[in-house]
């Protein structure tokens, strides 16, 4: 809210992000553990005094200077670039906090490139212990590096201490310091020989190319080893937040996990065949293939290390909307629209709902989903959801799905968003909803809340069901003596029941006049995730022929199905019951 | 206050620190740069010009060139990162608005880095054709200063800031404005003028065992350092007068310290011209350095003018934490003593 937005809504900051680090960091890990590789092949090539072994390592080292200074040191300022596209605030956080661990690392960056250049230009030309010396040079001044931004990547997703104490030391050597280091330095000897078995693929030379095939694959096999105990160890030391999304409450990261977990399947047994069973095997397409298991190991890697970050993009002190968390009370209070500097409108009006909500929706949604681009595309995510039922699920949504930043801002924000996505977004008319709960909240004002506070009156009508409060609306009396009765229409009160059904429970909205009540159940808490049918998510084919006593009983133990992904469901026993009577119904054709 | 310039966030360490890092860095960088450029164009004007003293002349420049790239990127870095401690909340800004062409800057690089090293490990079974690669990384290293030119100047201004709303994008330029072009224009001639000095210095040491190759070098190199300084000296007054009178009235007399910074810098300039047309390499070289230091210095003044009304540094909060400072402090000294011996092992080599 410090800074603007770039706003692409088509292709979507986070993207960008990721397709740039990803192949960043696939380059920056062959950086490290490469340089490892090619001393320790030159030493082997020395000490057996074997001219084919030193002219692989010349060619590799030939390979290893054009991809990791060109490709890897590039796309190392192109990160630096996006991030502080697309999330200026926290880039300057890390700029401003970090300044003399970046300033450190390009000290490292200067070392590195001066004695690669010096390894490769003088290959066979400096004697052979000076050259080992400076590729020793080399590697120490790139793992250093790795040192460096280890401690601060890992500063966003476990900032440790930092928060109370806020030193630099503090948040650099963070609670996942150490393990994640270890697991990428395993990893970036992994990477060694997953890019050297690149250049083993081009020897000519029959005894060579095997002989270093399999020397090759050796690095991949025990690195690979090293990597299970230390990312078992990274995975232990995350809060449990982070573990319970990677465990399967975030549906992307079981996505980028499976295609990780197969990748490494994969590439160990090939790294198997070509180490152990046949180095003869060996060929250019399957060293391309290999180092394309690598690269989706990496990304799947990368993917869920972000996504578990989420709703944070600094643990625990910035939203992945660039909000503070500290600042969330003051905006429900004082509103987001008015405090933003780069919002296009600082007031809201009933008739600029639209605007104001697109405003809202560029600032606080766009960082993370699209509309119609291909990554977390807002439009089919929210194309079952009523205008009620979007207001209610943005009141409540960091509670309902844990990585969704809370909303920030007040109630008339929350409904021009919703209006947004609903109306603006998807053509719906939000005119019967909206009048459902603004019509509701004006009968309220007039005849309720010179006595009651609408607090008072949710925490009295806790658990009431809105046929249970509509009853009541028939005789006030009854409940108190004091009470006088109401004397609206039936239509009102139908109104005013819908309004005060949402005050008892935040999280369900009033529903709509006219509308099935199961299905407007429905998609105040299911529709987020899942369609009845077709969609990404159609919830009908997993309730195949369960009727509905079965439904209402997995309705009280949502969070304990396969993969532990779906949270409880927090409604009154009446509408679940309502619910499994709509599903039933549904599954059996009775529904849309 | 401009309501739409954000807040700026805190600093570890007193903004002096930052202002002389940057200062210092930032000429390293842009003498790589110089010498990149004048390395690119001479290569590639020898390349096509053809015939056995051009062709050595482009070979041996090109064996150069992939370390002007990775030092200029490299010399680059800190400035910037120093830049963002300081001006971030400025800089972010105008790179948000100009978001597409910024994030052009590393991907053009990439091609153009490439281009480069096609272009040396290829020279031979490429022969002229090599041009055309290294007209590309040309075309690249000409076009980066302007992407930089236009962020450095919209940065300067928050006024021009309200395009955004018209253009969310990041696709909104400040490249219609005059002093953008004159200011560009002014950089890049100089950039080449000093470029050709650098091709001009390599050919007096290269002079010693090919005095045929080194005349050459040294006749191009300060033909182009000569006609383009003049070049520039006038794009300068151009530059001077296109921008706005708060920011060039002080250079124009009514602030001493601005005033003579341009006359230093002035007097500096038309000294290497000097030098220059007599065809004297070193005391040109000489000159040169703390011309370009001077530059920054003005550049750093017209910076300070421009942000008057709404900022200075010494506005930054400081929440001090010098013990960072320290690692980085030795890190550096081990790293230049690093840096050292591995020069020394290899300059034995070439002895």
């Amino acid at each position: 809210m410090n800074y603007p937005v770039w706003y692409v809504p088509g292709v979507g900051g986070g993207v960008l992000i990721a397709v740039i680090a990803i192949t960043h960091v696939f380059i920056s890990h062959f950086a490290v553990g490469g340089g490892l590789y090619l001393v320790i092949a030159e030493r082997k090539g020395v000490r057996e005094q074997s001219r084919d072994i030193l002219d692989f390592t010349k060619a590799h080292a030939k390979f290893f200077l054009l991809m990791t200074t060109v490709a890897g040191g590039v796309t190392g300022v192109a990160i630096w670039f996006i991030i502080s596209l697309v999330h200026p605030a926290a880039t300057s956080i890390l700029i401003h906090l970090f300044v003399f661990g970046w300033a450190t690392e390009w000290v490292l960056f200067l070392v590195e490139i001066v004695a690669i250049s010096i390894y490769f230009y003088t290959f066979d030309r400096m004697d052979p212990r000076t050259h080992q010396a400076i590729g020793w040079i080399y590697f120490a001044a790139a793992w250093l590096s790795l040192f460096v931004i280890n401690g601060i990547i890992d500063f966003m997703l476990t900032p440790g201490a930092w928060l109370s104490d806020g030193s630099f030391w503090s948040g650099f050597f963070n609670p996942t310091f150490w393990p994640s280091l270890l697991f990428r330095t395993a990893v970036a000897c992994m990477f060694s020989g997953v890019y050297a078995f690149l250049t083993t693929a081009f020897l000519k030379n029959g005894s060579a190319r095997r002989s270093m095939t399999r020397f090759s694959g050796k690095w991949v096999l025990w690195s690979y080893l090293a990597a299970i105990p230390c990312g078992l160890w990274y995975f232990s030391t995350v809060p449990p937040q982070v573990r319970a999304l990677i465990e399967g409450a975030s549906p992307t990261i079981q996505r980028a996990l499976q295609a990780g977990f197969w990748s490494l399947v994969m590439l160990a047994v090939l790294a198997l065949i070509l180490t152990i069973l046949k180095p003869s095997f060996h060929s250019r397409p399957l060293a391309v293939f290999i180092f394309g298991t690598a690269f989706v190991f990496m990304g799947a890697f990368e993917w869920s290390r972000e996504a578990a970050r989420r709703p944070y993009v600094i643990n625990e002190l910035m939203y992945s909307n660039s909000i503070m968390k500290a600042d969330l009370a003051r905006l429900r209070q004082d509103g987001f629209l008015a405090t933003a500097r780069w919002s296009a409108m600082k007031e809201l009006h009933e008739e600029s709902l639209l605007e104001g909500g697109r405003e809202l929706f560029v600032h606080q949604c766009y960082p993370c989903h699209t509309i119609n681009g291909a990554n977390n595309d807002i439009v089919p995510r929210t194309a079952d959801i009523s205008y009620p039922a979007m207001l209610g699920y943005l009141k409540t949504i960091h509670e309902k799905r844990y990585f969704m930043p809370p909303f920030a801002g007040s109630d008339a924000e929350a409904r021009a968003l919703a209006a947004f996505i609903v109306k603006g977004l998807h053509g719906k008319q939000i005119a019967e909803g909206a009048t459902a709960g603004s019509k509701g909240r004006e009968l309220f004002e007039a005849n309720c809340s010179a006595c009651h506070g609408e607090e008072l009156v949710g925490s009295r009508t806790a658990g009431w069901d809105r046929a249970r409060i509509r009853n009541a609306l028939d005789r006030l009396s009854a409940l108190n003596p004091a009470m006088p009765d109401y004397r609206g229409s039936a239509a009102e009160k139908d109104l005013l029941a819908d309004y005060l059904v949402s005050l008892n429970a935040p999280g369900v909205p009033p529903a709509a006049p006219g509308h099935d009540r199961g299905e407007d159940l429905f998609e105040q808490h299911c529709a987020m995730c899942h369609t009845l049918r077709g969609g990404k998510n159609p919830l009908l084919p997993k309730l195949a022929g369960w009727d509905e006593r079965r439904i209402r009983q997995v309705l009280d133990r949502l969070e304990q199905l396969k993969g532990g992904v779906m949270p409880p469901m927090t409604a009154p026993p009446a509408d679940k019951d309502a619910l499994a009577k709509f599903l039933a119904l549904a599954e059996k054709g009775g529904a849309r | 206050m401009n309501p739409m310039v954000p807040t700026a966030d805190a600093i570890p360490v007193s903004w002096g620190y930052f202002q002389a890092l940057l200062m210092i860095t930032f000429p390293i960088h842009l003498l790589f740069m110089n010498a990149m450029l004048g390395t690119t164009a001479v290569s590639l004007y020898a390349c096509i010009k053809g015939g056995k003293t051009h062709t050595r002349l482009a070979r041996d420049l090109a064996k150069i060139l992939p370390f002007t790239v990775a030092f200029t990127i490299n010399f680059g870095v800190a400035p910037l990162l120093f830049l963002q401690v300081i001006f971030g909340h400025l800089f972010y800004t105008s790179s948000v608005l100009m978001a597409l062409y910024w994030l052009s800057v590393p991907f053009i690089l990439i091609v153009a880095y490439y281009a480069i090293y096609i272009y040396d490990f290829r020279f031979e079974s490429l022969g002229r054709k090599g041009a055309v690669f290294l007209l590309l990384a040309l075309a690249v290293f000409m076009t980066i200063p302007f992407i930089f030119t236009n962020n450095m100047t919209l940065m300067l201004e928050p006024r021009q800031w309200t395009a955004y709303f018209g253009n969310r994008g990041g696709a909104v330029l400040n490249g219609y404005k005059v002093v953008v072009w004159s200011r560009y224009l002014h950089f890049i001639t100089g950039g080449l003028a000093v470029g050709g000095l650098f091709v001009a210095l390599l050919g007096k040491i290269k002079g010693k065992r090919d005095p045929q190759l080194g005349e050459l070098a040294v006749r191009i190199g300060m033909n182009m350092f000569t006609s383009l300084t003049v070049l520039q000296i006038t794009i300068g007054f151009w530059f001077l007068t296109s921008m706005p009178p708060a920011v060039k009235l002080p250079f124009l007399g009514e602030r001493a310290e601005s005033t003579a910074l341009l006359i230093a810098g002035l007097l500096i300039a038309l000294l290497a011209l000097g030098t220059g047309f007599g065809r004297k390499v070193l005391p040109s070289v000489a000159l040169v350095v703390p011309l370009v230091i001077m530059m920054i210095f003005i550049r750093d003044e017209v910076r300070a003018l421009y942000l008057k009304p709404f900022f200075a540094p010494d506005m930054l909060d400081v929440v001090p934490q010098y013990s960072p400072f320290l690692l980085f402090a030795a890190t550096l000294m081990a790293g230049i003593a690093t840096i050292g011996w591995m020069l020394r092992k290899t300059s034995k080599l070439y002895r």
